[in-house]
């Protein structure tokens, strides 16, 4: 096995490009666990640790937001000053794991592992993210929605690393929430609900939500999102919309819960996402 | 006089604390010795198969391997405390997917496991059976063929893969049926539960010139580390020198062999030092387990609300070897009718085989798989009377003076106290009189009553003056964590009149301890502790033998002063200190003060003319502990999630030597009990184990657990306890499953009748 | 096996040269090749925190991180936190509040704890709970560690 501590994104492009078994190394959270375990052995490990542009949290001129692929959970988690339902993203972060991981584990090899498990996940495609990537043959830019392909499955192809996030502009009046069911404090969600939600006069403007841990990839149904709109978010309303949501879900039995009973969770978390994002627009 | 204040009582530091914060505490697998080599333990990948062949040449052809040892290499020398059933590496037949069949010692870890990897071996499979139901069915296949011709140190009928059948009968339930005013019946499910204990098994082996090997381990009993491994390995037990460094935790798991067995054959194997540690993955997967039970219970109570009745039918999951299957089957019928006065009784109690990881002795040994059913049920039937749980019970509960089932005397019984304390301190006739209404999240309260006892077989010590005075103290009983040499120590010096810094503990070692059969049974404060004083006061005996030829005064004169003196009765200044006797029976006359006893459970039998009795598996048991627990949680109506808010616990303990410690011991029982109430259950899946990590195996972590824990000491002294203590160790896990589920049927009319009661099952339960 | 990878490690304030295969565990390096065991394996799936160690003053998980991405940067582990002989205050307070029994789990918790006083002096209960979320304890049900560490935050009672 070969170690690499590359100090540009370039650099990381070639070494990763040259052997199609090596594997970029960000906080190692993952990583590290899975060597540990004996499921992966990589030819090479390319240290993305000493890459300073892949870090940074930065808000653009139009009002989106970068985030650097190698910003730690903790950075996000604490990052002020979020523009409206962008917040989402900190929230989401301080749902991941506890201290030592969000202090290790980043926002790139979290995506970059494809696990719907995951807490980013649902919350990006939530917030109509894009995955900056970088390759031989270029950069190009994914949006998160397309970025989850199957169980443990990205669009990354081999040569290719994540360079960044970048969030679109808050919707106007736009808040988020994230919503985390999980057996126990720190655990995988058994389900999540990332809900990006803008009210106006009591009426749902614009919702965008996605859930996690119900599917291969994060679950969003624009019917659900059409069934909302325009409503107050009323008891039938989630019903109605939880009804779609779980039409797309294809959820797993495993130890964190039935597929049947993650179903069970879509309509109650989904209603407590919606009006958590909701209520924070009200307290403005 | 001096200013000397008893160290009984006193909620001191453990001992040890300072090299455990420090880092500095060295466990087995922090141990290295020169030339060492690892090992690797090789699982089986079937539930139930023949053993055909062994091919080990790629392994031991591996650069860096060193020895290969098979069951064929170690014999079939049979184990086990209850029935002699397995061997430490599987010979002939495997009966559990992970059950250890191979070790291969090599240079480095990376070496071993890829040797381990390298190991080929044939097997035939066998049709293999994953639940008691299949087991005992007609068709079930056998485990173990040869079970009529096991060793056993007891005598129990046996059926099919039933391996034990244990029956308790008292008066006559079926007429105590029509007296009844309220019946309830029901059928209860418990889950495996993983010990979980923060150090994975661990063990190193070293051999000398002479053949003898030196183990250090990480256990509950180092007799007991001496026997198996003697047992497993055909070796004399004089060929065996057990020792233990600090544990790191272990609640049962490690009472029977673990890794030393594997660890001893790979050093007997080279020649050379072995360490052998399990990874967490293996630890789940090869050890042993909580007893998964299957429990039907019927209860009946007069008008007036006394218990008259209860029939109990146990089937315990013991998995592929009896392990402490027999005891913990035993324990839970014994312990199965309550702390309750119920004249009328039938219990029957089954270990049954299944092609599994073993089950064995876990914190609570067979209590928590019956107090879910028999402390709900009496909540069941206060609320079909109309009575208050609290007011049900106090009106049933065992008494100072009565005797248990089958004969055994309550000498004190102090459980109509910590009721009364957990009813005044958590508020419950106002919580109980609240009422949740409308739909979210709904509060209630609940709680159990838990019998226990503390005691069991046989310990030793050894308290020895040495020569400027101070002493040292060796009974052989290993620290688990939970503080018991620093108790035995405070024991020990109150007894001498010493300050605890003028105490020194040794560590457990079969060449020098005296016995003590083991950190088990919540045992080691009382049984040990009883040795401690009968040994101190031996050693003081002597030192007024002592003292009396140098102060030319007869013995019946002398009296033990506070801070290490003896003294002439009635004449204060005429006293001499321990230092100047140590001196004077080392270098003069009298020879070095070792005081020492040793002594065997000697308290009440069981009296087989008052009801029947088969194949109880144990004799004299121990003193009676009690304790009464209250939890109060909310209930998330829309996701099943129980939130525990605040728990209550009071423990009838007889005397608590160092508060703190016991406090500890309680909190942690407690958060244990959380989680085998709420989230912690290995699941199988066709016989592989699905959850052997603690990423799929969830323990509560501190987010889980509530921020208040009120623990009460109900300190009534014990006759013949050190000091007047018992056991607390076990207790505090048992009663907080069933005052779970009493407070969600509180909260919600819903009644749990299934553990863990995960979000999951408590949701399908509240939508009917 | 491949080439080892010379590297210089820091922990404790002591730099280490070392040579180390690129799959190391900065766990395994420190226990087995410096000899400092006090940082623990429970699980080696950075879900006990029994290996918790400070890296650059952050708490992190030693089993989760690779020696060589270690080098170069400020490592403490729980050998490292009492100074001259003198217990540190978490260390202090852990011990008289009698938050220690099996102590495997001590190691991780004392570095969680430190790496969070040194964040927030004065964390608030739910801010300790939080801070040390990372670390199972079998033993103790958590209690008398919060205490400890509620009594060794500049807002505590000493």
């Amino acid at each position: 096995m070969e170690f690499h501590g590359p100090s540009t994104v370039d650099e990381a492009v070639s070494l990763l490009a040259a052997d199609e078994d090596a594997r970029c190394l960000a906080g190692g959270a993952t990583l590290v666990a899975m060597m540990n375990a004996d499921l992966v052995m990589p030819s090479a490990l390319v240290s993305l640790r000493h890459i300073a542009a892949l870090g940074g949290i930065a808000a653009d001129a139009g009002g989106g937001l970068r985030i650097g692929a190698m910003t730690t959970h903790r950075e996000v988690a604490d990052a002020a000053g979020l523009d409206g339902a962008h917040a989402l993203i900190s929230e989401t972060a301080r749902a991941i794991g506890h201290p030592a991981i969000r202090n290790m584990g980043t926002i790139g090899g979290s995506i970059g592992h494809g696990d719907p498990q995951a807490d980013y996940p649902a919350a990006l495609v939530a917030l109509d993210a894009s995955v900056e990537l970088r390759g031989p043959d270029g950069a190009r830019a994914v949006p998160a929605q397309d970025f989850f392909v199957d169980y443990l499955e990205t669009a990354l192809q081999p040569g290719e690393l994540i360079t960044a996030v970048t969030l679109p502009p808050s919707p106007a009046g736009g808040f988020g929430a994230y919503e985390k069911f999980a057996r126990v404090e720190g655990d995988y969600a058994t389900v999540s609900v990332a809900a990006a939600v803008a009210m106006e006069a009591g009426r749902c403007r614009y919702v965008r939500v996605a859930l996690g841990s119900c599917g291969p990839i994060p679950v969003r149904a624009e019917d659900a999102e059409a069934r909302l709109a325009g409503t107050a978010l009323a008891d039938e309303d989630v019903a109605a919309a939880a009804a779609v949501l779980r039409d797309a879900c294809d959820p797993v039995d495993d130890v964190r819960g039935s597929g049947e009973y993650r179903m069970m969770l879509v309509e109650p978390l989904l209603g407590r996402a919606l009006r958590a994002a909701a209520a924070k627009g009200g307290a403005r | 006089m001096n200013d000397y204040v008893s160290p009984v009582g006193q909620g001191i530091p453990r001992l040890e604390t300072r090299d455990k914060i420090t880092g500095r505490a060295v466990y087995a697998d922090d141990m290295s010795r020169p030339d060492m080599l690892v090992g690797v333990i090789v699982p089986s990948p079937h539930a139930h198969a023949r053993i055909t062949g062994y091919d080990v040449s790629a392994a031991l052809a591996l650069d860096g391997v060193a020895a290969v040892v098979t069951g064929v290499d170690i014999g079939d020398h049979k184990i086990g405390p209850f029935v002699k059933d397995e061997t430490a590496l599987a010979v002939g037949k495997v009966r559990y997917m992970g059950e250890p069949v191979a070790a291969v010692a090599a240079v480095d870890l990376e070496t071993a496991r890829q040797a381990a990897r390298l190991i080929d071996i044939s097997y035939e499979e066998l049709p293999a059976v994953f639940d008691t139901d299949a087991a005992t069915a007609a068709d079930a296949p056998a485990l173990h063929e040869g079970f009529a011709d096991y060793i056993k140190v007891f005598e129990a009928d046996s059926d099919r893969n039933a391996m034990a059948i244990i029956e308790i009968v008292e008066g006559d339930v079926d007429a105590a049926w029509e007296r009844c005013a309220a019946i309830v019946e029901g059928s209860y499910e418990t889950q495996a539960q993983c010990h979980t204990y923060m150090e994975p098994c661990s063990a190193l082996a070293e051999i000398d010139s002479n053949g003898k090997i030196t183990i250090w381990s990480s256990n509950q009993s180092v007799f007991h580390v001496q026997s198996f491994v003697a047992d497993s390995l055909g070796l004399p037990m004089s060929k065996l020198r057990c020792v233990t460094p600090q544990v790191g935790g272990a609640f049962g798991g490690k009472m029977e062999q673990t890794v030393q067995p594997a660890a001893a054959a790979l050093a007997r194997a080279t020649g050379r030092p072995v360490k052998v540690t399990l990874s967490r993955e293996q630890d789940f997967e090869m050890i042993r387990s909580r007893h998964p039970g299957k429990v039907w219970m019927k209860t009946g109570a007069a008008a007036d609300g006394t218990l008259l009745a209860r029939e109990v039918r146990i089937v315990l999951d013991a998995g592929a070897y009896a392990d402490d299957s027999p005891g913990v089957a035993g324990i839970a019928a014994l312990f199965c009718r309550g702390p309750y006065r119920i004249e009328n009784v039938s219990i029957e109690s089954r270990p049954v085989y299944t092609n599994k990881l073993r089950s064995g002795a876990f914190r609570g040994f067979g209590g928590p798989q019956v107090a879910i059913a028999g402390e709900t049920q009496i909540d069941e039937i206060a609320d079909r009377l109309g009575m208050d749980p609290i007011d049900l019970r106090l009106k049933n509960v065992v008494l100072p003076g009565e005797e248990w089932m089958i004969g055994v005397a309550l000498n004190k019984a102090g459980l109509s106290e910590c009721l009364e304390r957990v009813r005044a301190a958590c508020g419950w006739d106002a919580k109980r009189k609240a009422v949740s209404n409308g739909s979210g999240r709904k509060r209630g309260i609940g709680l159990a009553c838990i019998p226990h006892i503390s005691g069991v077989l046989t310990s030793g010590a050894i308290v020895r003056i040495l020569e400027d005075g101070t002493a040292v103290l060796n009974t052989g009983a290993v620290d688990n964590g939970q503080g018991s040499d620093t108790v035995l120590v405070q024991i020990c010096a109150a007894a001498l009149g010493l300050e605890v810094d003028q105490v020194s503990v040794a560590t457990p070692d079969t060449d020098g301890s005296p016995y003590n059969w083991g950190t088990t049974a919540s045992r080691v404060t009382y049984m040990a502790g009883r040795a401690v004083v009968a040994a101190a006061e031996d050693a003081v005996a002597q030192l007024k033998q002592r003292a009396a030829v140098m102060m030319e005064c007869a013995e019946e004169d002398l009296e033990l002063r506070d801070g290490g003196r003896i003294g002439i009765k009635g004449v204060p200044e005429a006293e001499i200190g321990f230092r100047d006797i140590s001196g004077f029976s080392h270098w003069v006359a009298g020879g070095p003060v070792i005081g020492t006893n040793s002594l065997a459970y000697d308290g009440p039998d069981f009296d087989p003319k008052r009801g029947y009795l088969k194949g109880f598996p144990f004799g004299k048991i121990g003193a009676w502990i009690f304790a009464a627990q209250a939890v109060e949680v909310e209930v998330d109506e829309a996701t099943g999630r129980i939130v525990p808010l605040k728990v209550w616990s009071a423990h009838d303990i007889g005397k608590a030597i160092n508060p703190t410690a016991v406090e500890g011991q309680i909190q942690g029982g407690i958060v244990q009990g959380l989680g085998y109430a709420l989230c912690e259950e290995m699941v199988w899946d066709s016989g592989r184990l699905a959850n052997p990590s603690l990423m799929d195996y969830k323990i509560p972590g501190i987010m889980d657990v509530p921020p208040e824990i009120d623990t009460m000491l109900v300190e009534d002294p014990d006759e013949h306890g050190p000091f007047g203590a018992k056991g607390v160790g076990e207790p505090p896990i048992v009663g907080i499953a069933p005052a779970i589920s009493n407070a969600v049927a509180h909260a919600t009319g819903t009644r749990l009748r299934r553990l863990p009661m995960t979000p999951e099952r408590v949701l399908r339960a509240l939508r009917g | 096996m491949s080439e080892a990878i010379p590297i210089s490690l820091t922990v404790n304030g002591r730099t280490h040269r070392l040579f180390v295969q690129p799959w190391h565990t900065l766990l395994q390096v420190l226990r087995e090749q410096i000899s400092l065991t006090g940082s623990k394996r429970g699980c080696n799936q950075g879900v006990c925190g029994a290996c918790s160690v400070m890296i650059d003053g952050a708490v992190m998980r030693g089993c989760l991180t690779l020696a060589a991405d270690a080098a170069g940067r400020e490592i403490v582990t729980v050998e490292g936190l009492a100074v001259g002989g003198a217990l540190s205050p978490v260390q202090q307070a852990l011990l008289d509040h009698g938050a220690v029994q099996c102590g495997f789990c001590m190691p991780g918790m004392a570095v969680a704890a430190t790496a969070l006083l040194a964040d927030n002096p004065s964390p608030s209960d739910a801010e300790i709970r939080d801070g040390l979320s990372g670390n199972l304890c079998r033993c103790s049900g958590y209690v008398k560690v919060v205490e400890a560490v509620r009594s060794a935050s500049a807002g505590g009672a000493s």
